[in-house]
């Protein structure tokens, strides 16, 4: 390639100053700091809140006990970090331990098949029927949230003794001759204690999207020739995919900790959850760093419906 | 003091030795930082520092802190207390141990007066976390409280520590369903808990140490502390087929809530919940306390234990605490106590033989006559076993079995 001649002149490049972002709706024009910074609390937040306290769950995990105390003892430096823990929990958690994941597992998905048909049915309800009585239902709905979950809990712990109203009223109608033992390590009564403390927390979310379901996507629907039934199926349902999702991430995840539930309705081994096991390290002197290894896998087990949640949504914005 | 920095947490750069120790005592296995105190190797703690001296006035207008097991002292003897020493007080609860010694640690908290387990000690005075008691302050363990705590193995010539409460683990039980004569009759009472006729109303503690040492016990191991894996795997199997045998289940308030109220039928209890649990019957008459029954060997060789007052090195009033310490070993602070959380003290004027008749502050027996095998004696100190600290080793394989047990 020639040599570019000496004299010809070298082009100016005009430098442009730097354009601020402009608010397209409004047509102002912003600072270029200004959006992000609506997003420091809530990175502060998960710094301080979630980062922070998850980096001391992993450090004790791979940390060491007090050689005193046998009080856990967090090492944050990496290069000092043992595996020993990790190992013997995975040891467990692959061998010993798998009945009560697979336990937990069967009662997490019924307890949640259960409070999400319950669930939709009174959302859908409240939504679509509701009419003047809407804030009515909706502070029924939300009353609950008033009371602690250990309270409600507490409160069916007394319906169900033997000598509690349920059984009074089984053997009153006849249903039972005999007033049955719920609180013997009976697998539903712990089923039916989770669906109870959690509902209230999927009707929520399943009622803020299905009321606002534009009534001209259901009106089109009839006016093709659908039944209310195939109405619901091919347009409501499909619709509330979002909510479903998004309530089911809500309940399941503490569902698969929930250890309170079992340790008030239950305490027998024959119904012990994944919680539990938990529960029983942390509470026992030097199995701290045990507890934090079986923390870490369990969110690592969590992060499969999560994941799958999050493919999920961002598949439905790119749809929309 | 750099090179310590550096160094890998938790590693013990300078080990020390049996002479350098915080405690003499016979029994020190490898890889414990102190001494561990067993009723046949007794341990004296070394004093860290000197007690405060004596003739001290109280603290004037001070507020006693009391940190306490939740539920486990009669706010009239506290209070009573109070307005002898023109102070206020307040009570802050753990529900464990581990809670109690996390609490304790961050050095933040101050309390006056805290209620440990002999088997912390260890850890509270090499942690320095108890101060050295000054005997001349309280006078009335020695005047009023049982021999055996004048010098007891735990805590020998009494340092740190005076005894709050003693009491054993037995075997709860409806005497409606069950008759004494029946468990009493028992080749091995222990196996009531197998008994299929009260599936799914079978309890024991939530609590591995208790758990496995009644397997333990049922399998004829007598030692409370062992470290034999053979027998530890055992108690484990032991424990498991009861739970295929009676849906067993594990609680903490199962003997003093659950059998009154008919939710358990048995339940390994401590003879304190048992004796209390009369305050628990769905409706208060004789006819219902009647139905509660305790079982202990007859031979008094069962599981035995006490509760302990110290005071933390960072007290506030260590001169008001000692004189709560020493009201607390008074006959009649300590018997009132005794009338509301039902765990007895070691007082010389508790006769066993009595107690069943004297009528306490709630105008019924300390201990009614049909539980007269929940009545702690002094012998039961010499005759019973002792659940006392394991090495990490050792509670490691405890646990195990624990977990096993609840993953079974």
């Amino acid at each position: 390639m020639p040599d570019r001649p000496a004299s010809q002149p070298r082009r100016r490049v005009k430098v442009l100053p730097r354009k601020r972002p402009r608010d397209e709706a409004s047509g102002s024009w912003y600072p270029r700091w200004y959006w992000p910074v609506f997003a420091l609390p809530g990175t502060l937040w998960l710094l301080v809140l979630f980062a922070l306290p998850f980096y001391v769950v992993v450090s004790i995990a791979f940390g060491t006990v007090d050689p005193v105390f046998q009080s856990p003892l967090p090492v944050y430096e990496p290069w000092w970090w043992t595996k020993k823990y990790l190992l013997e929990e995975w040891h467990l958690v692959t061998g010993q331990f798998r009945a009560v994941e697979v336990r937990t597992l069967v009662y997490v998905v019924l307890a949640t098949a259960i409070c999400l048909v319950v669930a939709y049915a009174v959302a859908y309800y409240v939504a679509r029927f509701g009419g003047k009585r809407k804030g009515l239902f909706l502070a029924l709905l939300i009353a609950p949230f008033f009371i602690s979950y250990l309270m409600r809990m507490l409160s069916w712990v007394e319906l169900l003794q033997p000598d509690g109203y349920v059984n009074s009223v089984l053997t009153f109608l006849h249903i039972t001759p005999h007033p049955v033992n719920w609180l013997g390590g009976v697998p539903f009564t712990v089923v039916m204690g989770l669906v109870y403390g959690y509902i209230p927390y999927m009707i929520l979310p399943l009622y803020g999207f299905l009321d606002r379901i534009d009534q001209s996507h259901l009106e089109a629907g009839r006016d093709l020739g659908a039944n209310p039934f195939w109405t619901f199926i091919r347009v409501t349902l499909p619709l509330s995919k979002p909510a479903i999702l998004a309530s089911l991430v809500i309940v399941t995840l503490p569902m698969f900790g929930d250890y309170y539930t079992n340790n008030l309705l239950s305490g027998s081994p024959k119904t012990t959850m994944f919680g539990n096991l938990l529960d029983n390290s942390m509470e026992a002197t030097g199995q701290g760093p045990e507890a934090a290894v079986l923390v870490l896998f369990l969110v690592v087990f969590l992060m499969i419906p999560m994941l799958y949640y999050m493919r999920e949504t961002a598949k439905a914005q790119r749809n929309q | 003091m750099f090179l310590d920095a550096c160094s890998k947490p938790g590693t013990v750069t300078s080990a020390s030795t049996h002479a350098s120790g915080p405690g003499v005592g016979t029994y020190w296995p490898t890889g414990s930082p102190y001494p561990l105190a067993r009723q046949d190797s007794p341990v004296t703690w070394k004093l860290w520092r000197e007690p405060i001296k004596p003739g001290l006035a109280p603290e004037k207008g001070a507020t006693l802190q009391i940190y306490n097991w939740s539920d486990y002292i009669f706010t009239k003897v506290v209070k009573e207390f109070c307005a002898a020493y023109n102070c206020k007080y307040q009570i802050t609860t753990f529900n464990n141990m581990d809670e109690g010694l996390a609490k304790m640690r961050t050095g933040q908290l101050q309390f006056d007066v805290f209620f440990p387990t002999p088997d912390v000690l260890g850890k509270l005075v090499t942690g320095k976390l108890i101060q050295p008691l000054s005997h001349s302050y309280i006078p009335h363990l020695v005047s009023d409280v049982w021999e055996t705590y004048q010098n007891p193995f735990y805590d020998q010539r009494w340092r740190y520590t005076v005894p709050y409460t003693v009491y054993t683990t037995g075997i709860g039980y409806r005497r409606d369903l069950i008759p004494d004569a029946q468990i009493r009759g028992m080749p091995n009472p222990y196996e009531i808990f197998w008994d299929t006729k009260f599936k799914g109303k079978v309890g024991i503690y939530d609590d591995y140490r208790e758990a496995i040492s009644m397997a333990l016990l049922k399998n004829g191991i007598t030692d409370l502390n062992t470290g034999n894996p053979k027998n530890i795997n055992e108690a484990q199997k032991t424990l498991i087929s009861l739970i295929n045998a009676v849906n067993v289940r594990t609680s903490t308030n199962g003997v003093y809530i659950g059998i009154p109220k008919g939710t358990y039928d048995i339940h390994q209890a401590w003879s304190g919940d048992m004796v209390a649990a009369w305050q628990y019957t769905p409706t208060q008459n004789m006819k219902t306390w009647q139905t509660l029954g305790y079982w202990f060997p007859s031979s008094r060789k069962g599981a035995v234990f006490n509760d302990t007052i110290t005071i933390p090195a960072n007290a506030q009033n260590p001169v008001l605490a000692h004189h709560f310490l020493d009201w607390m070993m008074t006959f009649k602070n300590s018997m009132l106590n005794f009338s509301w959380n039902g765990y007895q003290p070691p007082q010389r004027k508790a006769d066993p033989e009595t107690l069943t008749t004297t009528k306490s502050y709630y105008g019924e027996p300390y201990v009614f006559p049909w539980l007269s095998d929940a009545v702690v004696r002094e012998s039961d100190f010499h005759t019973g076993y002792f659940e006392e600290e394991l090495t990490p080793q050792v509670d490691q394989l405890w646990h195990n079995a624990w977990q096993a047990f609840n993953s079974a």
